[in-house]
């Protein structure tokens, strides 16, 4: 190949990346700049700003409701990782041989998974609903409450509430990643055991979960850090009340730089969040795994 | 002893087949609702197997406004079709270049790429609002579009990207020596040994585009470029009672289409999905 040609195939390679790096450094790059260099200013409603040094990071770091925001987020977190984790795990190994049957219950668990979080939000509200909700028909009906209970009013129950909601819709995506973790496993190994007598719960705890630990903590990595970006499903089940002990750390940005417009304040949260995540996600990196959620 | 094999493999499928089914309960319960006459969905205790069934609520939701809600089905139509075509072509050229046609630097844009992976969106969304906003695109579909396909291409990229690599060079030193250009190795020999990729990328971007709610909410203010879960929050968050009927059904309307293209292309989007997974 001569040194034209090569030239022109550089050309070639760069032409063809030409759409998807404009779009990168327009709406990726530029950003990620932007949103530092707005966290040390003070924007105005007209548009222009004033150097405004680390004030912006101290004055978030001194608020309150800053604090709230992240310890609810990190309690959110806490609350549904293992609602999402034990039961996808218990169906992955249920589910992991291929028949029609499993590949059946497979797509119907995963189901949940496509509807947005606006519409499995008001789903799951209409059957909370504290006047008419089937949920607490069903309950009263089994006697296992007197009274109707008002679920997504309270703030422990609603983070509760709305975690089970959560698991429901995205387990089924945690399920599939373990299942085909689970057939790489070989089948000679589950022989062995059976050969040396071990019990199904040995077989879980001694062999299935050690093996299947990288794609548990690969999972756990996406999971978390989609735990922190929680925003849908609270604005819309409670809007971040009672008293905005349902806040989540997404809700409070948008609330500072799209309703209070302190754009400055809101840009050095953005920061801090941006960090927090980079943190977990470089878990994900170190592991070398990468997938669409 | 057949008989009583399945009878007991009866027995072992029963639980798991109740659990799939109580997946699908709660989705049962908002259609069932969504059918019966305003009367009937506020009463307690609830009606779980309505008598009479109607589209009453289907019609509430499509007069409601004057009509606002078919705009909102339109808009979410127009830009989800955009960002599926956007997407798909660029990602498409971008892989092709990252494997066939690399120069020093390339990897270092892949990479980068890559990257917006790992930051969330939700942190920029004040720079990507005063960007749109000096673009003059804030608060129309192009820069919805725009946005969207920033965001969700690395993922098509990454996924392209692996299935060229597992294309045989000799396809396409073959076909240079024929005088084939990069676009038609590309169109003639990568894209038709693509197409269960390309089957993953297409439910991945509709699921994305059509099911995104922050993004539309913040960027987009009028009638004429909200979507359809921004439409239905509006919906939700009426001043007085919450109309009930009117939620479940566009809570039922929006979930509709993405279950069907899920359910149509479930094989290639699960295998696909899990693939970057177990890698490990």
């Amino acid at each position: 190949m001569t040194l034209g040609q090569l030239a022109s195939k550089n050309r070639m390679g760069l032409l063809f990346m030409l759409p998807s790096l404009s779009l990168l450094v327009v709406f990726f790059l530029f950003p990620l700049t932007q949103v530092l260099y707005m966290s040390f200013q003070d924007w105005n409603v007209m548009g222009s700003s004033t150097w405004e040094g680390i004030n912006n990071y101290i004055k978030a770091l001194g608020s309150g409701e800053f604090w709230l925001s992240l310890w609810n987020t990190f309690i959110y977190t806490v609350i549904v990782t293992p609602l999402i984790f034990v039961p996808a795990i218990l169906l992955a190994v249920m589910l992991k041989k291929t028949t029609f049957r499993t590949e059946v219950m497979r797509v119907v668990i995963f189901i949940p998974f496509t509807i947005s979080f606006v519409s499995a939000s008001y789903i799951w509200s209409w059957i909370y609903n504290d006047t008419y909700g089937i949920l607490n028909f069903l309950l009263s009906k089994i006697d296992l409450i007197s009274r109707p209970v008002n679920w997504l009013g309270e703030t422990w129950r609603a983070r509760v509430m709305i975690s089970i909601m959560v698991a429901w819709k995205t387990l089924g995506f945690s399920m599939l990643i373990f299942i085909s973790g689970l057939q790489s496993i070989s089948q000679e190994i589950y022989e062995a055991a059976d050969i040396d007598g071990a019990s199904r719960i040995q077989t879980l705890f001694l062999i299935t979960i050690p093996i299947l630990r990288p794609t548990i903590f690969l999972a756990l990595v996406i999971s978390i850090a989609g735990s922190f970006k929680a925003f849908d499903q609270f604005f819309i089940m409670t809007n971040g009340g009672p008293m905005r002990t349902t806040q989540t750390i997404v809700m409070y940005i948008n609330k500072i730089a799209f309703e209070n417009y302190d754009m400055g304040t809101g840009s050095a949260v953005s920061v801090l969040f941006l960090i927090l995540l980079l943190s977990i996600s470089y878990q994900q990196i170190r592991m070398g795994g990468y997938t669409g959620e | 002893m057949n008989k009583r094999h399945s009878f007991y493999k009866l027995l072992i499928a029963l639980p798991a087949l109740l659990l799939s089914l109580l997946f699908l309960a709660p989705i049962a319960w908002s259609l069932i609702s969504s059918i019966k006459h305003t009367a009937d969905i506020l009463k307690y205790p609830p009606i779980l197997f309505p008598k009479n069934i109607t589209l009453e609520q289907y019609i509430k939701l499509f007069r409601a406004g004057d009509g606002v809600f078919l705009l909102f089905i339109r808009n979410t139509i127009i830009m989800t079709t955009f960002t599926i075509s956007l997407v798909l072509i660029i990602s498409v050229l971008a892989s092709y270049a990252f494997v066939s046609l690399p120069f020093k630097g390339s990897n270092f844009i892949f990479i980068l790429i890559l990257s917006i992976f790992m930051v969330p969106f939700q942190a920029l969304l004040i720079p990507l609002y005063s960007i749109l906003n000096k673009l003059r695109l804030l608060d129309t579909k192009v820069g919805m579009v725009l946005v969207y396909s920033t965001f969700f291409m690395p993922f098509c990229i990454f996924m392209f990207r692996n299935y060229f690599s597992g294309i045989p060079v000799s396809i396409r030193e073959s076909a240079r020596l024929d005088g084939a250009s990069e676009l038609t190795i590309l169109l003639k020999f990568y894209l038709p040994l693509s197409l269960p990729a390309v089957a993953t990328i297409v439910v991945y971007l509709f699921l994305e585009t059509w099911n995104d709610f922050v993004l539309s909410l913040i960027f987009s203010s009028s009638n004429n470029v909200k979507n359809i879960q921004v439409g239905i929050m509006n919906f939700g968050r009426q001043r007085f009672q919450s109309d009930w009927g009117i939620i479940n059904s566009g809570s039922i309307f929006s979930l509709l289409p993405t279950i069907i293209i899920f359910l149509m292309l479930q094989k290639y989007y699960i295998q696909g999905m899990t693939a970057g997974a177990s890698k490990e």
